[in-house]
């Protein structure tokens, strides 16, 4: 179990290179210049001049990526090249923000769509089954964004209601942050219990057509105790694993959220600094995201074998 | 009317569906319970505080986030409208557009290439420290250097040297006679900073200390600016508010909703939002005909738009009032090179040929300039700016008419600058600002070394009208010069020069006081509350 | 296959998104015959009306007539679906079936480059490669057709081990048959199941990951009439003229809906463990 863990976290190295190098080169292919966005067309030669040597944008790319990386690998990020803030300060504090978003987001995911997953599996091919899945599936099949807009403006015509403004941290003020947090929350969380519910179905679904199963349901179990007591249980590595799968993805995935309902968060950094070509910025935050996605994939997969002793560590 | 209500009735519909979707677990109805009560208690403390005393803190959407404090250095309008309450310059505009001292007290002008300023005495930074000649010549020297790399040195290009006469007295003294000198003081970025701050911080982007009537208290990025009242302003009961509190929020959406119910003071709003607010209770619709306009520049280097005849065949095709009934829903004014609010810098374009949206003429010219059956040619335009790509889409329809196929491509921010300074695109949709004095509009984007002059375009003629305007102090022969500039320009046609739109801001009723133009769009000295 | 269709038919849930695809096929292959104007011509004159016998769905800011829009928007939003998804799953399928087959140091490779799209997020991804690209319809589709690739990887590399472990391949390598008929002819055909399934999940997200390049400007290009592209431009008129946003958003909820049932009972009926009565 040991040396499986450390084979897996050394693992992730490559890909965080991988990512690192990506990324990198992707902000100097792309179309765009960072001195004339700052400046804007105000600006002389001189002054482009000038700040393309701040920030060190002459220099040869492999010079520029190492010395990138020996300040990430200390973890020194560097600094905004439009606002001089120090880049991993403002990263971390932006992830708590993202990081409570993806929670309660996925709390509400949960909370809808396990139960309803484990309704329609009981009910293979029924009535409650189909409807449990159009209603569950219709949520997945709304753009977030027409979501969030719909639903700004009817709270806001019906019920006068807007969400306050300006985010404040949920230990700073818990009920307003609370409050903040609830609309956006709920936008993201309708798009992902779709694939919650598909998964706890055919999941709970499997198990209950396994062997064993068939035994206890034989011998005479009551319905509700076979659910609890043995398929759930079996059924949870797989939804174990989506949920792992999107909590990594809404950590950068949130962006339109987050940009909707003005919350600061990760996803909003990213494409700010895009728009900006703060390279600097758009380097440090997306290998962040990808170190934290590969983690929380790291910790699912362990978890999993844990859980599963049948998964072999080789 | 009726269709109108039907639409409605559907449209609430669809929400309910939704609603019943997400409220399918116990869960979140509770959920919901808990957040209709803090609200509840929150709007009943706010009227409290109404009966008793009106708390002095104004709320400010801010559509974009600032990109930084340091006013040398960022030209963002994000950034300006926070500095500028923070900084002051040597001089300003009044209502009128004339200028009028801000930290200097009175100036002279001994002869054409000198000017005197006498500041303010006793005038202190926001840490305490006197202000004196020494900081301005500081300031302007910083914005000069090239390390520095500011945005507003061309503005300042001119300069020979600054000197020190005395602790309230500073000289300036230029290469030649500029006509715009004054003006370009009057600039955003053209301000008095600490020269301790900048040398203590590296740069001014995250601190800030003025001499203005309100004091940076803390940033916190995408999220907020808190600025606070300076105690010690030299003015006296200047200013009225406590504490200003910028929010930034992107999306006009939650802008909108946010002024409805009184979560914010204020926020700017495009034409669609104005007219949507316009019947609200509670909030005030102010508008005023901004300084900016769009244009649609071409690449005069290009294999057909080197042709003038093709250029202002184009023009002619060009019907500009559907432009702001569509794109700016009627509240623009056609205009040239100079917006029409630098009152009467500009001219009246409505009677100029080039703008009779003739046809038949347009076919004309092309047939002459040997393009008979039109050709193919791209716009550019970037996707931030809807009107942009409204304007884009309405150009397509109507050059059709005389045969030319448009295709549209619409690129992100980033590499919109990048098209617009290597002058990468045939044909590009964009927005200009005028500046605070004609010569920025003239001279800075068409004369043929004006440094923002992207375009190409060359003409010994016109460069020779707006070397001389910016050299005429005389107000009336300058004005002269620039009337045939224009007319020059337009015959030229460079740049097809469109709508300057009008800007609205919403405001609670609760806000007193407050009145923008196009020079000063947010101007809270005497804003109270009440 | 009639045993497929039969189970198809069983599962109403999937027999109403095969109905709704095949409408929305359909639409958008008749679109010039069913849709009464051009997408791009502009009423200017009739900006921004109801609902009318002359315009069924009303008009936009420009006075363009929805319904055709919405018609064409079929074609739009189909193309860029099928492509993106053709371009993902073909990239998956030939990685994973490389890795999957070979394994050891290929697979390692692979599957690091494949772990390292993946943990870049969707959006930004797309969004980094349109921008590199300069945006347009192909280019929207060849980056959503990148995102997805990892995902199709992993799922066709995953099924390969498993089938591979099958004894009539072992029994196939050990008489010498040649590797390239192994995979086409033993492995391929009995991957299909899984990576059918995701192939239609995938289609729903194209098309929704269009909408919100659409909503980031980074979309399909105007006056090409993209759903998402619809959907972005009327959320500042949907006060005025709420038929500007209900019927893209309705037709765009109801596209991507049937895909995500579809998908959802394929899953069901291919699913060998789920169907051993």
């Amino acid at each position: 179990m040991f040396t499986y863990v450390i084979r897996r976290i050394l693992m992730l190295v490559p890909v965080l290179f991988g990512v690192s190098v990506l990324i990198f080169l992707v902000m100097r292919i792309i179309p765009g210049d960072v001195a004339q966005t700052i400046l804007g067309t105000d600006a002389t030669p001189e002054a482009l001049q000038q700040l393309r040597e701040d920030f060190g944008l002459n220099l040869p790319l492999h010079i520029q990526y190492f010395n990138w990386m020996s300040g990430v690998l200390t973890l020194d990020f560097g600094e905004s090249m439009r606002t001089g803030k120090e880049i991993l300060p403002d990263i971390l504090s932006r992830f708590t923000v993202t990081f409570e978003l993806t929670l309660i987001s996925a709390l509400i995911a949960w909370i809808i769509a396990i139960p309803m997953g484990i309704i329609a599996a009981m009910k293979r091919n029924s009535n409650t089954d189909f409807g449990v899945r159009i209603v569950s599936l219709l949520g997945v099949s709304f753009p977030n964004f027409a979501l969030a807009t719909i639903i700004i403006l009817v709270l806001a015509l019906v019920f006068s209601y807007s969400p306050p403004v300006g985010y404040v941290g949920f230990f700073e003020d818990p009920f307003k942050n609370l409050e903040i947090m609830i609309i956006p929350a709920i936008v993201m969380g309708t798009s992902m219990a779709g694939a919650v519910m598909r998964m706890t179905r055919s999941s709970v679904l499997e198990i209950l057509m396994q062997d064993f199963i068939r035994t206890i349901r034989a011998k005479g179990a009551k319905e509700r105790v076979v659910i609890f007591q043995h398929a759930l249980k079996n059924a949870m590595i797989p939804i174990l694993t989506i949920i792992g799968l999107q909590v990594g993805t809404l950590l950068g995935g949130a962006v339109i959220v987050e940009q909707i309902f003005s919350l600061p968060g990760l996803g909003q950094l990213v494409l700010t600094a895009i728009n900006q070509r703060d390279f600097m910025v758009v380097q440090g935050s997306v290998l962040f995201i990808a170190f934290i996605f590969v983690l929380v994939n790291l910790l699912i997969d362990i978890l999993y074998a844990y859980i599963d002793p049948r998964i072999s560590y080789k | 009317m009726f269709k109108k209500q039907y639409m409605y009735v559907l449209f609430i519909a669809l929400i309910l569906l939704l609603a019943a979707c997400s409220n399918e677990s116990s869960e979140t109805e509770e959920g919901n319970d808990t957040t209709t009560e803090t609200e509840n208690e929150s709007e009943e403390s706010v009227s409290e505080e109404t009966a008793s005393d009106v708390e002095q803190v104004i709320k400010i959407a801010n559509d974009q986030e600032p990109a930084g404090l340091d006013p040398h250095k960022t030209p963002a309008a994000s950034s300006i409208r926070v500095y500028s309450k923070i900084y002051e310059g040597l001089v300003t505009f009044d209502e009128n557009m004339e200028v009028e001292g801000q930290l200097a007290e009175s100036w002279e002008q001994p002869d054409d290439t000198t000017y005197l300023f006498n500041l303010i005495e006793g005038v202190q930074f926001h840490n305490g420290r006197e202000m004196t000649a020494e900081d301005v010549k500081y300031s302007f020297e910083r914005i000069l250097d090239e390390e520095t790399a500011s945005h507003i040195a061309s503005y300042f290009a001119g300069i020979e040297s600054i000197e020190v006469l005395g602790d309230y007295q500073v000289q300036f003294k230029l290469a030649e006679p500029d006509a715009t000198f004054l003006s370009n003081l009057t600039h955003s970025g053209a301000v008095i900073v600490p020269q301790e701050v900048v040398e203590e911080n590296g740069d001014l982007q995250q601190v800030a200390v003025g001499t203005g009537p309100f004091v940076f208290e803390e940033w916190v990025p995408d999220n907020s600016v808190t600025l606070t009242k300076n105690e010690n302003y030299y003015l006296d009961g200047i200013p009225k508010l406590n504490r200003i509190e910028y929010y930034t929020m992107l999306e006009e959406a939650s802008r909108l909703s946010a002024i409805r119910t009184g979560e914010i003071d204020m926020t700017t709003v495009n034409a669609q939002s104005a007219e949507l607010l316009s019947g609200q209770e509670g909030v005030e619709i102010k508008d005023y005909q901004s300084l900016e306009y769009s244009y649609v520049g071409f690449n005069v280097e290009h294999e057909i738009l080197s042709d003038v005849k093709v250029r202002q065949a184009l023009s002619l095709a060009t019907n500009r009032q559907e432009i702001v009934d569509i794109a700016w829903k009627g509240e623009g004014l056609v205009t040239g090179p100079i917006a029409p609010s630098m009152a009467d810098w500009s001219i009246d374009v409505e009677a100029h040929e080039l703008y009779s949206n003739d046809v038949d003429k347009a076919k004309e010219l092309l047939a002459e300039a040997g393009y008979a059956d039109g050709f193919d040619i791209t716009i550019t335009t970037a996707s931030s700016y809807p009107d942009m790509v409204d304007t884009a889409q309405l150009l397509q329809q109507q050059w059709k008419e005389i045969g030319v196929n448009a295709e549209i491509q619409q690129v992100e921010w980033g590499e919109y600058i990048d098209i617009w300074s290597n002058t990468s695109a045939d044909i590009l949709v964009g927005r200009n600002g005028s500046g605070s004095d004609p010569d920025r509009a003239m001279n800075y984007f068409f004369h043929t070394e004006g440094s923002a002059n992207v375009w190409n375009f060359s003409s010994d003629e016109y460069d020779t009208l707006v070397e001389e305007a910016r050299r005429t102090i005389d107000l009336d022969a300058r004005k002269e010069i620039y009337v045939e500039a224009q007319n020059l320009l337009l015959e030229l046609s460079p740049n097809l020069f469109m709508v300057s739109p009008k800007n609205y801001v919403a405001v609670r009723d609760s806000v007193v006081d407050y009145v923008p133009y196009a020079h000063s769009t947010e101007d809270l000295d005497e804003v109270f509350k009440k | 296959m009639r045993q497929f269709i039969k189970r198809l038919y069983k599962d109403k849930v999937g027999l109403l998104g095969a109905i709704g695809i095949l409408l929305v096929i359909f639409i958008a292959i008749f679109a010039p015959v069913i849709a009464p104007y051009s997408p791009d011509e502009m009423f200017t004159a009739h900006a921004l009306e109801g609902p009318s016998g002359e315009f069924l769905l009303g008009t936009d800011e420009f006075g363009r007539d929805i319904f055709s829009r919405i018609i064409y928007g079929a074609q739009v939003s189909l193309q860029v679906g099928l492509i993106a998804v053709g371009i993902g799953a073909s990239l998956g399928l030939i990685f994973g079936l490389i890795a999957g087959y070979f394994q050891g140091k290929t697979d390692q490779i692979i599957m690091r480059i494949m772990d390292v799209f993946f943990a870049f997020p969707d959006i930004l991804l797309a969004l980094t490669i349109v921008a590199v690209l300069g945006p347009s319809v192909v280019n929207t589709m060849v980056a959503i057709g990148i995102v997805f690739t990892p995902v199709f990887t992993r799922i066709v590399r995953g099924a390969v081990i498993g089938v591979k472990e099958n004894e009539y391949i072992t029994n196939a390598v050990a008489i010498g048959v040649s590797p390239f008929k192994i995979v086409f002819k033993h492995i391929t055909p009995n991957i299909m199941a899984p990576f059918i399934v995701q192939i239609t999940l995938a289609l729903s997200g194209a098309i929704l990951t269009e909408a919100s390049l659409s909503f980031l400007g980074l979309g399909v290009q105007p006056p090409n009439p993209s759903w998402g592209g619809m959907l972005d431009a009327s959320r500042t008129y949907m006060e005025f003229a709420p038929w500007t946003i209900i019927f893209p958003t309705v037709a765009i909820v109801l596209t991507i809906f049937c895909f995500n049932l579809l998908g959802d009972s394929l899953r069901d009926i291919l699913d060998p463990k789920l169907n051993k009565e």
